[in-house]
C-alpha cells in the first residue's frame, strides 16, 4: 500500500478529531466575518417591516430538538421583530416534540419585549393531524383550538379579536424542519384561505423549496443557521446564529480541504495502478 | 360479513375520497360545515393513530426483555425513562411551565430530552465529514459536475468563502434560484403525478395495501 | 442560578457527552442514552397526546360544551385500536378506510392545484418581456431570478429533467441529448443539495458545542470538564475491560 492508498484509508477518528476542533476553535475565538443578506431572507423582513401595528402574525414552529440549532435562533430573532412592530403573535406548532421548545421561545421573547399573555401574543400549542389542523384553523381557527396553551378559552383572548379563521392572518410563517411545515402550510391553507406566507427551515430541506420560492407561492425562504445569522443582521441584534457563523465557515471549508485531498489521493493512486499494468503488459 | 370485511371499507374509501375531492370545488356552506367537522375529527382521529405507534414500540421491548436476548437490560433503562415521563408528566398535566416557573416535567424536557435528541442528530456531522473523504470522489465527468457544485455551495454560504471569493455567493445564488430550483420542480411535479395516480388507484380501490392484514 | 438548573446543565452536559462517546466506538455509555432518548420522548409524546387529544379535543368540548357529535371520530379512533385483538383486526380497516378516503380526497385537488398547475405555470412564461412603450425586451441578467435567460435556463431544465426520468421513450439521438442535459442539472442539485446538508449538520455540531462551552462556566460547575474526564476514564476502563475479556489471537 503506497502513501496515497494509506490516506485514503486514514482512520475515522482522525477526520472526526479535525472537524470537532474546525468547530470548537472559531466558537472559542470568534473572528467575525461580515454577513451578507440574501434577497429571499430580506423578503421576509421586508413583508414584516411593512405590516401595520395590530396586524396578525403566525409563527408555527414545525420542528423538534434535533434542529434546534438551526431553527430556534430563527425563531427567536422572527418573534423579536413582530414584537418590536407591534404586531398580534400567535405561536403554535405541527410537530408534538417542539412543543415544550415552542412554548418557551414565544414566552421568553415575549417577556423579554414586555408582551401580556392573551393580550398580546397567544401559543396554542400542538395539535395532531398537521393538515387537518390547517384545515380547522382555515375553517374556524376557535373549533381548532378551543383553549390556548394556558387552557384559556381562545374566544375569551383579546389578541384573538377578530380572529375568526386563517383568511383574518395577515401574515404566517412555518419554521420547518420537514415535509410536515412550509408546504403543509401552503397546499392546506394558502391554498384555500389566502395569506400571505413566508418560510425558514433547516439546511437540509432548503433546496427543495426554491420552486415554491420562485412561483412566489411562498414569498421569502430563511435557509439554516445561515438564514438565521441573515436575519439577526438585518433586525441588528446579533445571537447564537451570527456566533456560530465562524464556526460554519471553518466547518465548510474543513469538509472542502477533505474533498480535494481525497480527491488528489484517488488521483494518485488511479495513476500509479495504470503505471503498474502497463509495466505488466 | 364479507360485505362488512371487504366491500365496505372500499365503499367508504371511495365515497369519502369522492366527497372531498369535489368539496374543494364547491364551497357551499353546507359544504364548508361537513369540511369543518370532518378536519376536527381527523384531529381526534390522529391521536389514535399516535397510539399504534407507540403500542408497536411497548411490544418490542417488551419481547426484548421477555427473552432476555442481548441487550434487554437497555430495554429497562428505556421503560423507565418512559413511565418516569409518563407519571411525571401527567402530574405536571401535561405543562413544561406553571405560572412561569419550570415543572419536572419540563425540566425533563429541557435537559433531558432537546439535548439528547439534538446530540443524536449532531454527530451525522463528523459522519458527513467522514462519508465526504472516502466516497466523494470525480470517477466520472457526471460526479465531478456534481463535486463542483458541492464546493461552490460551500463555500458561497458562508462569510469566509464570500470574503475570498465574493463571486461564489452570487454563483451559489444562481444555482439556487435557476439550476437546482429546475430540478425540484421537475421533481416535484413528477411526484405529485405519482402521489394524485396513487390517491385515485387508493379510491377507486385498485390499490389496497393500506388495508393490511387480519382475518378476512 | 438555581439548584435546577445547575442540575440540568450537568444532566444534560452528562448525556451530550455519551452520545459523543460513538465517535470513538460503540459502548455501553452510548447505549444507555440512546435507549434513554427513545424513552423519555415516547414519554413525553404519550404525555402530550393525552393532554391535547382526550383533554382538549375530546373530554372538554364533549362534557364541557355537549358536542357529542365528537362521538363519532371517538368510535372511528377505537376502531383503530382493534388491529390488536385478532378477531377484530377486520374492524380496524373502516377506520383506516375513513382516513385513507377522507386524506386522498382532501389530497388530490390540493396538490394538483399547489405542485402541478403552479409549478407548470411559472415555468411556462414568455421567453421575451414586453416594455411599457410596447417594444419587446430580453434580460441577460443571471443574478435576477426572473430574467428572459433565466426563464429558458430553467425551462430547459424542467423539461430536461422530466424526460430523463421519463422511460417509455428510449433515450436514442437527440432524446440522448435532452436526457444528458437532464443529468448534468440533476448533478448540479445534487451538489447543491450535499452543500447544504453539510451546512445544516455542522450547524448541529456547533449548536451542541455551544451549550457544551457555556456549562464549562464556573457557574455551572464546569460541568463540562468534569463530566468529560469521567467519560474518559470510564472508556479507559470499558476498553481495559474489553482486552481482558477478549480471547488471545
Amino acid at each position: 500500500m503506497n502513501f496515497a492508498e494509506r490516506m485514503l484509508h486514514i482512520d475515522r477518528r482522525i477526520i472526526f478529531l479535525m472537524i470537532g476542533l474546525c468547530t470548537l476553535i472559531p466558537l472559542l475565538y470568534p473572528v467575525g466575518l461580515a454577513i451578507k443578506v440574501s434577497p429571499e431572507v430580506k423578503s421576509v423582513y421586508d413583508y414584516i417591516e411593512a405590516l401595520p401595528e395590530g396586524s396578525v402574525f403566525l409563527l408555527s414552529l414545525d420542528f423538534d430538538p434535533a434542529s434546534k440549532p438551526e431553527l430556534y435562533p430563527q425563531a427567536v430573532a422572527l418573534l423579536h421583530h413582530a414584537f418590536k412592530k407591534n404586531l398580534r403573535v400567535i405561536g403554535m406548532t405541527l410537530w408534538l416534540p417542539g412543543t415544550g421548545m415552542a412554548s418557551e421561545v414565544v414566552s421568553r421573547v415575549a417577556r423579554e419585549e414586555g408582551k401580556v399573555s392573551g393580550k398580546d401574543y397567544v401559543f396554542l400549542g400542538w395539535s395532531p393531524g398537521a393538515s387537518s389542523v390547517i384545515i380547522n384553523m382555515g375553517q374556524d381557527l376557535y373549533k381548532a383550538f378551543p383553549t390556548d396553551y394556558n387552557n384559556q378559552p381562545t374566544t375569551e383572548l383579546p389578541v384573538l379579536k377578530g380572529v375568526q379563521s386563517l383568511r383574518d392572518v395577515a401574515y404566517v410563517i412555518s419554521l420547518a424542519a420537514g415535509s410536515t411545515g412550509i408546504e403543509t402550510w401552503y397546499v392546506f391553507g394558502k391554498d384555500k384561505y389566502k395569506f400571505e406566507l413566508g418560510g425558514g427551515c433547516t439546511g437540509v430541506i432548503a433546496p427543495g423549496l426554491y420552486p415554491l420560492l420562485r412561483s412566489g407561492q411562498i414569498n421569502g425562504l430563511i435557509g439554516g443557521l445561515r438564514g438565521a445569522a441573515e436575519y439577526e443582521v438585518l433586525i441588528g441584534r446579533k445571537g447564537n446564529a451570527v456566533a456560530g457563523m465562524d464556526a460554519q465557515s471553518a466547518t465548510h471549508f474543513a469538509i472542502i480541504l477533505l474533498v480535494i485531498l481525497c480527491n488528489v489521493f484517488y488521483l494518485l493512486t488511479r495513476t500509479s495502478k495504470n503505471r503498474a499494468e502497463q509495466s505488466l503488459r | 360479513m364479507t360485505f362488512l370485511r371487504r366491500q365496505l371499507p372500499l365503499l367508504i374509501t371511495l365515497v369519502t375520497g369522492l366527497l372531498f375531492a369535489a368539496q374543494y370545488y364547491i364551497p357551499h356552506p353546507s359544504s364548508e360545515l361537513m369540511l369543518t367537522s370532518v378536519s376536527k375529527w381527523l384531529q381526534i382521529i390522529g391521536g389514535f393513530a399516535l397510539i399504534l405507534g407507540v403500542t408497536s414500540l411497548f411490544r418490542i421491548h417488551a419481547v426484548k426483555i421477555r427473552r432476555k436476548e442481548p441487550g434487554w437490560g437497555y430495554s429497562f433503562v428505556l421503560y423507565a425513562g418512559m413511565i418516569g415521563t409518563i407519571v411525571i408528566g401527567l402530574w405536571h398535566g401535561g405543562k413544561e411551565t406553571t405560572d412561569g416557573i419550570t415543572t419536572t416535567f419540563g425540566w425533563i424536557y429541557t435537559f433531558m430530552m432537546v439535548p439528547l435528541q439534538g446530540t443524536m442528530f449532531a454527530i451525522l456531522a463528523f459522519f458527513i465529514a467522514s462519508a465526504a473523504y472516502r466516497s466523494f470522489r470525480a470517477r466520472s465527468r457526471e460526479a465531478a459536475v456534481l463535486l463542483i457544485a458541492a464546493i461552490i455551495v460551500m463555500m458561497g454560504r458562508v462569510p469566509l468563502g464570500e470574503h475570498l471569493i465574493p463571486i461564489s455567493g452570487d454563483i451559489t445564488q444562481w444555482i439556487l434560484n435557476v439550476l437546482n430550483a429546475s430540478v425540484r420542480r421537475a421533481i416535484l411535479i413528477g411526484v405529485s403525478l405519482g402521489a394524485v395516480a396513487l390517491s385515485l388507484k387508493i379510491m377507486f380501490g385498485v390499490e389496497r395495501a393500506y388495508l393490511g392484514g387480519g382475518k378476512e | 442560578m438555581s439548584f435546577e438548573v445547575i442540575l440540568g446543565a450537568w444532566v444534560a452536559t452528562g448525556l451530550t457527552l455519551f452520545i459523543l462517546t460513538f465517535l470513538y466506538q460503540d459502548n455501553p455509555l452510548f447505549k444507555l442514552a440512546e435507549h434513554l432518548y427513545v424513552g423519555v420522548s415516547v414519554g413525553y409524546a404519550i404525555v402530550k397526546t393525552y393532554d391535547t387529544v382526550v383533554i382538549r379535543l375530546i373530554y372538554e368540548p364533549m362534557v364541557m360544551q355537549g358536542d357529542w357529535w365528537l362521538l363519532i371520530p371517538l368510535a372511528i379512533g377505537a376502531l383503530m385500536l382493534t388491529r390488536y385483538v385478532p378477531k377484530a383486526a377486520w374492524m380496524s380497516r373502516i377506520a383506516f378506510a375513513f382516513v385513507v378516503g377522507v386524506g386522498s380526497g382532501l389530497a388530490i385537488p390540493r396538490v394538483i392545484s399547489s405542485y402541478i398547475l403552479k409549478q407548470i405555470e411559472d415555468t411556462v412564461r414568455p421567453l421575451a418581456s414586453l416594455a411599457t412603450d410596447g417594444s419587446t425586451t430580453f434580460t441577460y441578467s443571471l443574478l435576477n431570478p426572473a430574467s428572459n435567460l433565466n426563464a429558458i435556463v430553467l425551462l430547459i431544465g424542467v423539461v430536461s429533467v422530466l424526460f430523463y426520468f421519463f422511460f417509455s421513450v428510449e433515450h436514442t439521438g437527440p432524446g440522448k441529448a435532452v436526457a444528458r442535459t437532464g443529468i448534468i442539472f440533476l448533478m448540479i442539485a445534487f451538489g447543491a443539495a450535499f452543500g447544504y446538508t453539510v451546512m445544516a449538520r455542522m450547524s448541529l455540531l456547533i449548536g451542541r458545542l455551544t451549550d457544551l462551552i457555556e456549562y464549562a462556566q464556573p457557574q455551572y460547575g464546569r460541568a463540562t470538564w468534569w463530566l468529560l474526564a469521567a467519560t474518559i476514564a470510564t472508556l479507559i476502563v470499558f476498553h481495559a475491560r474489553r482486552k481482558g475479556t477478549e480471547p488471545p489471537q
